[in-house]
């Protein structure tokens, strides 16, 4: 009995860390937010900068150019930049808990290719699939349209027979390279300028974010991260294999196929206003794991947390490096590989198999 | 009663066995005849006033030593033209065809892991970052400098990642799952490099390393062969031999150590071939990617997952994907060979997964 007891306590214990890290990550993300503010092309001090928005806030504007800066163009790019990490990350996880595979990403089954294909008809034909429009809008439509071409086809074809998750993973990796193709002859065929305009577009950059898409973007990724949360002790079944899962009263191939699909609409809306930005869909969830572990009901809010943590600080010190410096792609990958690495080390996990 | 039930089975064992062999068969017949057809080709694209049968006469008279043509005849010409401009880049791509793709099976087998490729623990990246801190900085990590100093920097920058997985294995366990974890976080660190330098250059030397990173097999002299072949010869006999292991690798860690193989050695041993294989090959060609993650696929729904037949067969198959690619990409457009791989070989894998039967045994 004392036994029991004692398991429990610690059981109990090990919840409330798990809680208190994801607490952590939360805290850590509402503290970067008003630092970031302060940083950027236009100099705002740190303390000017946390002034001006309680002043827009309060209604009490005092310095309209600033106001300007860090209202219309900052905050959106801030608040985007931690939607993006947190949507990205969570999409990580699930789909590495779907295929049990701690290779696979958001964009494993392929959306960002698509994306990119659609972007480039854009670029190259100037055709959009809703005729008329151009520019900013147009990517955005193509890119959304085309990244969902090939769940699509997976819906299909899990329509019609029975698909398993490596089935799944090499459609994807089929269509991927089919759509990468393609886009890479049309860009070889055309100019100089398009090449850069696609190449620039594919490099994931948060400084395309704006009031007008931040809404749906931030919508979406709230619902399909609440989606997913609720199914989360579903998907741990999932861990059993599918027999295993089967047994214990679960259709794992529709689980499969209903988690991923959300998800990669959700990676699909995010895809389409910044850009692939890589690296956190596949490691925010393998540091995640390593914190809290495999449990998807605390996974799921923690890999939502540090995804935006992370890329909120990476877009911080993108922004650090100037305008025409590096994307935050880029530094994430250069700050989070080694970091990666190191904690893979350290923690010695054994998280995956 | 129980005999005559046997004896159908036994009947039956028998002819779908004969029928799987007849399939393995048939898709090297097709391969071998591919590749031959292609050799051909290829040489007719470089000296086109003679016909497709002569260029054969003239490669195996080559071979056999009888090519004493008189001087500046038309078939004097020919053999030079053939022997120094088409065969080296023939063998380069076959060469290069094998090498990946039977690095990329091995290290699907090794992984357990479909979306494992030669590259997966970041050959690629570190290949890439040699090759392009010679091309934009021009720093080289040794003596050498020019064209040998791209090829020895790749050389060296591909075998850093290799190094640092043999260095951890040396202090923690090493999963699969660690192995490519550490390669992922690797590949990423090195690639941002690339990024970054690739966007802090112009826009000549960017194109240069940007050809360089997609891979080509244009401009292949006698020079690259030698290292490349050693390399891929060795290395591919050693993979081809150790079939059984594998087989055993696919029954999962707890099952091959249970029947008596050293897992984790074995793992580290193949990491290390497989990184100087691919080194070899990447140094001269760049980074050609899809052959090596989709021809052990292609074979697999064709013939099931007995690496025994998967190997070679991969070999085969990569080798005719790649020339043939290599062969439509001089001919009919001036593309990178990786791209027009990837845009023939993408929709017969996918007609190929839509179409799988799932009595051919296939797959993990």
């Amino acid at each position: 009995m004392n036994r029991i007891e004692e398991a429990k306590k610690e059981y109990k214990a090990a919840e409330r860390k798990k809680l208190m890290l994801i607490l952590v990550f939360v805290v850590l993300v509402a503290i970067t937010v008003p630092i970031t503010l302060g940083f950027g092309v236009y100099k705002i001090s740190l303390v000017d900068s946390i002034i001006t928005f309680i002043q827009h806030i309060t209604g009490n504007i005092t310095n309209p150019k600033a106001d300007t800066f860090i209202w219309n163009v900052r905050l959106p790019r801030a608040l985007g930049a931690i939607t993006i990490g947190a949507g990205l990350s969570v999409a990580g996880a699930v789909m590495q808990n779907d295929f049990k595979n701690p290779l696979a990403e958001p964009y494993t089954m392929g959306i960002s290719s698509g994306a990119f294909f659609g972007v480039v008809i854009v670029i190259v034909s100037g055709a959009c699939i809703i005729p008329g429009l151009t520019g900013q809008s147009a990517y955005m439509v193509n890119a959304f349209v085309f990244s969902i071409i090939p769940i699509v086809l997976i819906l299909l074809v899990a329509k019609f027979r029975k698909v398993t998750p490596v089935a799944m993973i090499l459609i994807g990796i089929a269509v991927m390279f089919l759509f990468n193709s393609i886009s890479q002859v049309m860009l070889l065929a055309s100019t100089a300028e398009n090449l850069a305009d696609a190449y620039s577009w594919r490099v994931g950059n948060t400084s395309r974010i704006g009031w007008s898409e931040l809404p749906l973007l931030i919508a979406v990724t709230v619902v399909a991260i609440c989606l997913v949360w609720t199914l989360s002790r579903k998907l741990d079944v999932m861990y059993a294999g599918d027999r295993g899962a089967q047994s214990l009263g679960i259709r794992p191939n529709r689980l499969r196929i209903a988690s991923m699909t959300i998800v990669s609409l959700m990676t699909a809306a995010i895809v389409s206003v910044s850009g692939t930005i890589g690296f956190i869909g596949l490691v925010g969830p393998h540091i995640a794991r390593m914190f809290v572990g495999s449990n998807n009901k605390y996974l799921i809010p923690a890999s939502a947390a540090f995804g935006a943590l992370f890329i909120a600080v990476t877009d911080t010190i993108a922004k650090v490096t100037g305008p025409d410096g590096l994307p935050v792609g880029v530094i994430s990958s250069l700050v989070g590989g080694p970091l990666f690495v190191y904690i893979l080390i350290k923690c010695r996990s054994k998280v995956w198999m | 009663m129980s005999e005559i039930v046997i004896t159908r089975t036994r009947e039956q064992l028998k002819r779908e066995y004969y029928k799987a062999l007849s399939r393995k068969l048939i898709l090297l017949t097709v391969c071998i005849t591919g590749i031959l057809l292609f050799i051909g080709l290829f040489s007719l694209s470089v000296f086109d006033s003679i016909s497709l049968g002569e260029t054969y006469e003239i490669i195996w008279n080559h071979i056999v030593g009888n090519n004493d043509y008189e001087p500046r005849s038309l078939e004097w010409w020919a053999d030079r033209y053939i022997w120094n401009r088409s065969i080296p880049h023939i063998l380069v791509a076959i060469i290069a065809g094998c090498c990946l793709s039977i690095c990329g099976a091995l290290m699907q087998s090794l992984m357990s892991n479909p979306l494992a490729d030669p590259y997966t623990t970041g050959i690629s990246s570190g290949a890439c970052f040699g090759a392009v801190t010679a091309i934009i900085a021009g720093i080289t990590f040794s003596s050498i400098t020019g064209e040998m100093g791209i090829v020895t920097n790749a050389f060296i920058g591909a075998m850093i990642p290799a190094l640092i997985i043999i260095l951890i294995s040396a202090r923690i366990r090493m999963t699969p799952a660690t192995i490519i974890l550490i390669g992922t976080g690797i590949s990423y660190f090195f690639n941002s490099m690339v990024t970054y330098l690739m966007i802090s250059t112009d826009a000549d030397t960017l194109k240069t390393a940007y050809i360089w990173q997609v891979g080509s097999l244009d401009g292949m002299t006698w020079a690259s062969v030698p290292l490349m072949f050693t390399v891929t010869l060795v290395g591919s006999i050693l993979v081809l031999l150790s079939w059984r292991q594998l087989n055993l690798m696919s029954l999962g860690e707890e099952s091959a150590v249970s029947l008596g193989l050293d897992v984790q050695k074995f793992r580290i041993l193949c990491l290390i071939l497989m990184s100087l294989m691919t080194a070899g090959v990447v140094t001269y060609v760049g980074i050609i990617g899809f052959v090596g993650l989709v021809a052990p696929h292609i074979v697999r729904l064709v013939i099931g997952g007995d690496n025994k037949y998967v190997i070679p067969l991969s070999m085969a198959v990569g080798t005719l994907l790649l020339l043939f690619a290599d062969y439509v990409a001089i001919q009919f457009a001036n593309l990178p060979v990786g791209v027009v791989m990837s845009l023939i070989g993408s929709p017969v894998f996918l007609i190929l997964i839509l179409y799988n039967h799932k009595s051919r045994g296939v797959l993990y």
